[in-house]
């Protein structure tokens, strides 16, 4: 590739020769101005045309005592927020959020290291194994609906049979909080682990190798090598899938929303596994409150932002 | 390169294995008939695949839906690729004002949460005229900041910023500096990034199936119109998941392709 | 300026701003090509209307008819919701199911009321089917199309083994009151071997509640959960029934549930004449004759299920979409979609007709089933007044409340439970 490079860069320079302008001067330093702006600017002007206004929709409506298809809402000022702030059903969905998050994304992450690892070494078939780790990825919901049902169902689940069999007691992993947690942590490594790994194992193969050849050089054995070349090398990458998963852990909601046998979206008997977007969700399409709903929306991006900064800041410290 | 140990296989094995298996069991259920959910443990298909199959080709626009699927995810990829790339290798290589906000703005937008969006986004979609169209579905999802923010974070080490500068040195517009040395370096992440937009565009349900009409679905919104009745009949409806899986593995395995080959270039530069 | 109007003209002016298309400019056209009027249709799950589209069609050339079909309900009203909310894309009919309808009832702002626009169909219901979709001040928001009365499933060989009578006769007296009901419970678990009465105690519930005249709301949309004894009677009888083991605590549609009918872990159901079908399909070909339907259901009679036909005020042919909707829904054209799908129909004249009265079920022992349900639907009482929130505490309130009993939650601190989540509901 630097050979090909190399011969592009040769063709430019011959043509430079050739016409030495002021013009050409003054353009190149347009360019540097101006182009920069241009490449990002895709991004920022279809946020503006499709992202944007949802976004100032829902503050706005949040301000309003805005029930769905009602013509004429009552402004409230801060109300919602403030009702929320109170609400203790609130609270324990953003309990059972982190609570689901911290089981799904720590292990998911270094799981997906490890994978990575593995992925990247010399395999036979390797296009295989690497598409293998993905396939979670394009499973279809119904299927996964049926099958975790049938792996975590309280009374003929697969996973309770394993456990009476080998003399445990089994468990209720629609009632007990804990227990509906795990299985859901369960449903989401499953789903995202190998696309994670896959993440990880791009950056891990763009390492360049003599790095690792000066480590054998100096004697570093694998695990060494791991640690002082391969993680740090990482970082930016490492920084991504945390941020991202930290994003996308927050606002979960698929996952608990098919785990609830009876397909609504209270998340148990007792909100044991509501996550904050069910109770978004729940709001707006079955209690039909948008204002509410928009309030939840708005407060649970706030916090979303302030949990991926920290996350974010703690892993630029913490790889180095 | 030596090559692993048969624990390394092992492990491998026992991930692809455990992520395979839903979709061996779809194949299993519409392979027979609904009685597998209900107790009847096996694990051999039936012969009733074909048949169901062909009761999905009956049920729904098939084909129809198939098309417009390839044109949604295609658009789509082809544009996610080429403008997070450029977006990425911008924030990743180039100075400018504005550039660090621009950029945590950029991974903001990741949180909004999007589940309340579609009543803003139809109206959006309504306005512009084009509820019921597949521009819909298409435009709200060219560029994405998942796609820019991990192309930044691919092209930040993995491109030297003086190969970028020798280039600029040698009177390449930036433009040519992106083509000529970004883009090659990209490719594996790129090549990665394609096969994630493609997949989640395959899949995406609830937007298409609100916006789009029956007559004129993506394959996952004509899908949905297989589960009728008070009583589903999963067969029917995993036979339907599974016919809509073969084309997402074929793309899967051509880019996985693309994606080995991509890397392994990338090794070797050095 | 309503706030509603405000939020689209800052929309069009914040989009304009980066893009080139003109506001106000969006929306279809209702016409044809050829100058035909079309209408679209939004139905789910299996109405039977397409050859009854092409009959109207025929009979009115100026119409083109464009069915929306979608396969559950939950996506179909989901879409509803947001166009709803956003203020257009609805179809000019949409059809709204049972469980949804008090949510719709509360926005009926948004529909037309079809005594004013469509044609006069006095009389042509069930007067509780044509109740539940009028307004407190009169207004008509949907046309019915069919119901699910409910009588009693039974297992015949289940009730044999523990001494019980089985024939659907002798069953009758069982099944005469909810008192008589849960003792027949009672008798039957002692002897059962761990089977159990019933399949979870959210069904009894909702059944047991919507046989009474004031339900959750009275008639001035006042949540009177607390003061109406009835409803605490209800919950009673049911978490009792509960703490002696008569719910199997199989979660209505999850795959226990399903499971549930093909292992035989519960003896009866309440049954809409739909889940005949269920049952069947669930329970399977080896449980074939183990099965019976009574014509009898605890306290009279009851409805699960069933839909309406409503015109949306977003529509732009509201009147020709009524005379649509009001064909469709007349007793001859109910029958054909009764004899295509095996929807039940709700019309006084369609309940008398030859083809629903002749018809049999084969896995329920060859009973007569078109007759035995109509026979069911002429006992269903007046409709119950439902409140704004009434389907959403339903589903969302009670339903949870009485799973956490049957989770092992004690009983006086889920009603609790039951009352706080219902007030908050109803705010």
């Amino acid at each position: 590739m630097t050979a090909l490079l190399t011969k592009e860069v040769d063709r430019e320079r011959t043509e430079e020769v050739r016409s030495p302008s002021p013009l050409r001067h003054r353009l190149s330093k347009l360019d540097n101005r101006v182009s920069p702006y241009l490449f990002v600017a895709p991004f920022f002007v279809l946020f503006g045309a499709v992202g944007l206004f949802p976004l100032l929709y829902t503050a706005y409506v949040s301000l309003f005592d805005w029930d769905l298809g009602a013509d004429d809402p009552k402004f409230l000022g801060l109300e919602n927020y403030r009702t929320l702030f109170t609400d203790g059903q609130f609270w324990n969905a953003l309990f059972n959020t982190f609570s689901i998050f911290l089981l799904s994304s720590v292990p998911q992450v270094i799981t997906a290291v490890v994978l990575a690892a593995l992925l990247a070494a010399n395999l036979r078939g390797r296009t295989a194994w690497r598409m293998g780790v993905l396939l979670p990825y394009v499973a279809s919901l119904v299927a996964l609906t049926i099958i975790f049902g049938n792996l975590f169902g309280p009374q003929f689940g697969l996973v309770n049979t394993v456990l009476t069999t080998v003399g445990i007691p089994p468990i209720d992993w629609q009632a007990n909080t804990f227990g509906s947690h795990v299985a859901i942590a369960s449903m989401v490594n499953w789903r995202w682990t190998g696309y994670n790994a896959l993440i990880v194992l791009a950056a891990m193969l763009a390492i360049p190798r003599d790095l690792y050849e000066a480590a054998v050089v100096d004697g570093a054995g694998p695990v060494r090598q791991f640690f002082s070349i391969t993680l740090p090398m990482l970082k930016p990458t490492l920084i991504f899938v945390i941020v991202t998963s930290t994003i996308g852990g927050l606002q979960i909601f698929t996952e608990p929303k098919l785990y609830d046998p009876s397909a609504g979206s209270g998340g148990g008997a007792e909100h044991q596994y509501q996550t904050v977007v069910l109770y978004l969700y729940q709001s707006a399409f079955q209690q039909l409150d948008l204002g509410y709903a928009s309030a939840i929306a708005w407060t649970l991006f706030l916090i979303v932002i302030a949990v991926a900064g920290l996350n974010f800041w703690l892993t630029r410290r913490a790889v180095r | 390169m030596k090559r692993p140990s048969f624990v390394v296989y092992g492990v491998l094995a026992a991930f692809v294995l455990g992520s395979a298996f839903p979709f061996y069991w779809s194949y299993l259920v519409a392979s027979r008939d609904n009685s597998v959910l209900t107790g009847d443990l096996t694990l051999v298909p039936g012969g009733n695949f074909f048949a169901n199959a062909a009761r999905v080709f009956d049920t729904i626009p098939f084909w129809k839906g198939l098309g417009n699927s390839f044109i949604v995810s295609g658009t789509v990829t082809a544009s996610v690729v080429l403008l997070s790339t450029l977006a990425g290798f911008a924030f990743a290589k180039l100075r400018f004002r504005g550039r660090g906000v621009l950029f945590l703005f950029v991974v903001a937008t990741l949180a909004v949460p999007t589940q309340l969006g579609i009543i803003p986004l139809y109206m959006a979609m309504a306005e512009f005229g084009w509820a019921g169209e597949l521009e819909a579905v298409i435009v709200p999802n060219l560029v994405t900041a998942f796609g820019v923010f991990w192309m930044r974070q691919y092209l930040i080490d993995t491109v030297p910023d003086e190969l970028v500068e020798a280039a600029r040195m040698d009177g390449c517009s930036l433009w040519r500096a992106f083509w000529h040395v970004a883009l090659p370096a990209a490719r594996p992440a790129a090549a990665m990034l394609g096969v994630f937009t493609f997949m989640q565009s395959w899949n995406d349900f609830l937007w298409p199936l609100i916006v789009l009409t029956p007559d004129n679905p993506t394959l996952q919104a004509a899908l949905e119109k297989l589960q009728s009745g008070y009583y589903v009949d999963y067969s029917l409806v995993l036979a339907g998941t599974t016919l809509a899986t073969i084309p997402v593995l074929i793309v899967f395995l051509v880019l996985g392709r693309q994606i080995v080959a991509g890397v392994m270039q990338g090794a070797v530069k050095g | 300026m309503r706030p509603r109007r405000l939020i689209s003209v800052l929309a069009c002016a914040a989009m304009s701003a980066v893009t080139v298309t003109a506001c106000g400019s969006g929306g279809a056209t209702n016409q044809t090509a050829d100058g035909k009027t079309e209408l679209t249709v939004a139905t789910f799950n299996e109405f039977g209307y397409e050859d009854l589209f092409k009959e109207y069609e025929a009979s009115h050339p100026d119409i083109k008819i464009t069915q929306r079909k979608a396969g559950q309900a939950s996506p179909h009203h989901q879409n509803l919701f947001t166009k709803l909310g956003a203020g257009s894309g609805l179809a000019d009919v949409e059809a709204i199911e049972e469980g949804y309808l008090s949510q719709v009832m509360s926005k009926s702002s948004q529909f037309n009321d079809l005594k004013e626009i469509g044609p006069n169909v006095d009389n042509r219901w069930l007067k509780w089917k044509t109740d539940a979709a009028t307004t407190k001040d009169g207004k008509l928001i949907g046309y019915g199309t069919d119901i699910g009365p409910l009588a009693m499933c039974y297992r015949k060989d289940l009730f044999e083994k523990a001494g019980l009578p089985s024939d659907p006769e002798a069953v009758k007296s069982l099944f005469a009151t909810w008192d008589s009901y849960f003792a027949a419970g009672d008798q039957f678990i002692a002897k059962s071997g761990g089977v159990a009465w019933f399949d979870n105690a959210a069904q009894i519930f909702n059944a047991m509640h919507n046989q009474h005249e004031v339900g959750y709301f009275d008639k001035s949309d006042k949540l009177v959960v607390e003061s109406n004894p009835k409803i605490r009677g209800d919950w009673d009888a049911v978490t009792k029934a509960v703490a002696k083991g008569q719910s199997a605590k199989l979660v209505a549609w999850s795959n226990e549930w399903n499971t549930g009918f093909k292992t035989g872990a519960f003896a009866t159901k309440t049954c809409p004449s739909w889940m005949l079908g269920v049952i069947e399909a669930q329970a399977g070909a080896e449980n074939a004759g183990k099965w019976a339907v009574t014509e009898a259901f605890p306290n009279g009679g009851g409805n699960w299920g069933g839909s309406y036909l409503t015109v949306p005020k977003q529509s732009k042919n509201a009147k020709k979409a009524a005379e649509l909707a009001a064909w469709l829904t007349a007793p001859e054209q109910q029958i054909k979609a009764f004899k295509a799908k095996g929807t039940f129909p709700s019309q006084v004249k369609a309940l008398e007709d030859p083809a629903l009265l002749e018809q049999t079920n084969a896995y329920f022992g060859g009973v007569k089933a078109g007759a035995l349900f109509a026979a069911q639907a002429k006992k269903v009482a007046a409709a119950q007044y439902k409140g704004p929130e009434d389907g959403q505490i339903q589903e969302n309130v009670f339903s949870p409340a009485l799973q956490s009993v049957e989770q092992g939650k004690n009983t006086d601190e889920a009603w609790k439970t039951a009352v706080q989540e219902a007030q908050k509901a109803a705010k």
